[in-house]
């Protein structure tokens, strides 16, 4: 498989779909970095050091062929997926963090792929990463009783 | 040339075995499920002889001859339908006289529930306290048939991530709001009344532990449920009189959009979402109960005298968080770039006094990916008043601090 896939690809290999109207043939950056897709983030684990860890017993299974559901969007109920070539990337939610943000870490041996209908894909490098979701709130910054979760 | 004589393997279940029949039992919940939300919602009108028939035999079962039936087109109707047929207030079961006999209609029909209630859905909950409420977070709820294939029992997962859809979309998407507003609009009118399509997060939820087989009902008890399920079939609210029965006709026009947990949630965006035949029911948004306004004529002011918040996002985002921001005259802190999404700016507004619930500033940002018609949506988030810029405010949406946020390379 190339190192860099189109969506149409990937809507291929995957079997899900994204709405018609997203650039279907341009190629899908892969990144190491931080990236954002709607109300998700891709943070590397390492960047995160001092927030999030991982259980010394965590359960890591491996992405199965049709993805994991990493989060339901709002209205229309439209999910993030992580997608993985087989036994290139596993995924685990036994962990902690300090914001309550994170919804699992994966570990990807080669690019994976994060799928969302109406964001399209973002590319993700081999590495390990916190999949965080977004937040809301008011008050001061260090009350932490008045937050909510972004549904995009 | 013999072949081994095939081994028998019956005693002998895998756990693969198990998931899969796991498997099939959610998904055949979820079918019955969506049945019932589909009856919870139904605009048909009546199929009055059933009804009459089902609420017949429910008198029946409490000893009483069937009641007269008075049709009326909605449950705002019910209370102006005769002096005979005003339903009475509901009597304490310990108030009551000692003897059956002498009790109201009302009050037998409501014990027969309540035996009903305490026979399966004690049952059910005892098992659910068993498996215990901490294993599932709210948003895993979403994906039912994953939680399966990670090893989840069939009936954790239908009592937590499929019924509640049941409840959420019925009683407290539309039974509740229209309870709220009856009240509101006639005092307690109602008494003792039973929601017939309206009750489906009982008598349907019933029905699905019984049909998967996850629960085995006494005979008497699934009779019992086949005459509530029949009623839920065919008609709106009903108020047993001793001898007249008021029934409601079910709404004529009901409109939903799907709701993150799998269930349906009253939303329109033009005219009432919930309408009756004489033109009682609300307005709604993404399942928000909105005032009238809201929905035709969004204005600052109004948006900010409403003390609801849910009601004035509903009503900001009718508007356009630009419109609004503008209209309302917010004071702009500052704006930035958006990182990772290039041509984007992130824009921090103070958002006046606590009309938000709480002194709060307002950070304006813009989608990563292009809606259909090739535009990006514009949102607003409300982020802690001393987040100093845009930058430390988006950040702080996500749990990083600046620094990080800068470098985020891509948004879609």
């Amino acid at each position: 498989m190339p190192m860099t896939l189109t969506l149409s690809d990937l809507t291929r290999q995957t079997g899900l779909d994204v709405l018609d109207h997203l650039e279907m043939d341009a190629a899908i950056p892969v990144l190491d970095g931080l990236q954002a897709q709607g109300d998700l983030i891709v943070v590397p684990l390492a960047d995160l050091a001092d927030a999030v860890t991982v259980e010394d017993r965590a359960r890591w299974r491996p992405v199965p062929p049709d993805g994991v559901e990493v989060l339901r969007g709002g209205a229309g109920g439209n999910p993030h997926t992580l997608v993985a070539e087989p036994l290139s990337c596993r995924w685990t939610e036994d962990l902690h963090d300090r914001d309550g943000l994170a919804l699992g870490v994966l570990r990807a041996d080669r690019p994976v792929h994060l799928m969302h209908p109406e964001h399209g894909a973002s590319g993700i490098a081999p590495g390990t990463y916190a999949i965080r979701r977004q937040r809301e709130g008011r008050g001061p910054m260090i009350n932490r009783s008045t937050h909510t979760y972004v549904y995009d | 040339m013999t072949h081994p004589t095939p081994r028998t393997r019956g005693a002998l279940r895998t756990a693969a075995d198990a998931r899969r029949d796991a498997l099939e039992t959610v998904r055949l919940a979820t079918r019955i499920r969506d049945e019932w939300i589909d009856e919870g919602l139904s605009a048909l009108p009546a199929d009055r002889p059933a009804a009459e028939a089902a609420i017949s035999e429910l008198y029946a079962r409490v000893r009483r001859p069937a009641p007269r039936f008075v049709w009326v087109p909605s449950p705002a109707a019910a209370p102006t339908a005769g002096a005979t047929t005003r339903p009475m207030p509901p009597p304490r079961f310990d108030a009551l006289p000692d003897r059956h006999d002498g009790w109201p209609a009302a009050s037998l029909i409501a014990a027969l529930h309540a035996r009903l209630d305490l026979r399966v859905g004690d049952v059910i909950a005892r098992r659910r306290r068993v498996h215990g409420y901490f294993h599932f977070e709210r948003w895993r709820t979403d994906a039912p048939e994953q939680a399966v294939r990670e090893g989840a029992d069939a009936a954790f997962v239908v009592s937590e991530a499929l019924l509640p859809a049941l409840t959420r979309t019925v009683r407290d998407s539309l039974l509740m709001p229209l309870r709220a507003l009856l009240n509101a609009e006639a005092g307690d009118p109602s008494g003792y009344a039973c929601y017939g399509q309206h009750g489906v997060h009982k008598a349907g939820a019933y029905d699905v532990w019984r049909r998967t087989g996850l629960l085995r009902l006494r005979p008497e008890d699934s009779e019992q449920l086949d005459v509530w399920a029949a009623v839920a079939r065919s008609c709106g609210w009903w108020w047993p009189g001793d001898e007249e029965c008021v029934v409601s006709e079910r709404p004529v026009d009901v409109r939903t959009d799907s709701a993150p947990d799998g269930g349906r949630r009253p939303h329109s965006v033009d005219g009432q979402a919930v309408r009756y035949a004489d033109g009682w029911g609300f307005h709604a948004v993404n399942g928000t109960r909105v005032p009238e306004w809201v929905i035709t004529d969004p204005t600052p002011e109004r948006i900010a005298a409403e003390p609801n918040v849910e009601i004035r996002r509903c009503a900001i985002e009718r508007l356009g968080w630009d419109a609004y921001t503008e209209l309302a005259g917010l004071r702009l802190v500052g704006s930035a770039p958006d990182p990772g999404n290039p041509g984007s700016e992130l824009c921090l507004f103070d958002l006046p006094g606590n009309t938000w619930g709480g002194p709060a500033r307002l950070l304006l940002t813009v989608n990563g990916s292009v809606e259909r018609d090739g535009t990006r949506r514009r949102y607003g988030l409300t982020v802690p008043f001393d987040l100093p810029d845009p930058l430390a405010a988006a950040a702080w949406t996500y749990g990083l601090d600046s620094d990080q946020y800068a470098r985020l390379q891509r948004r879609t």
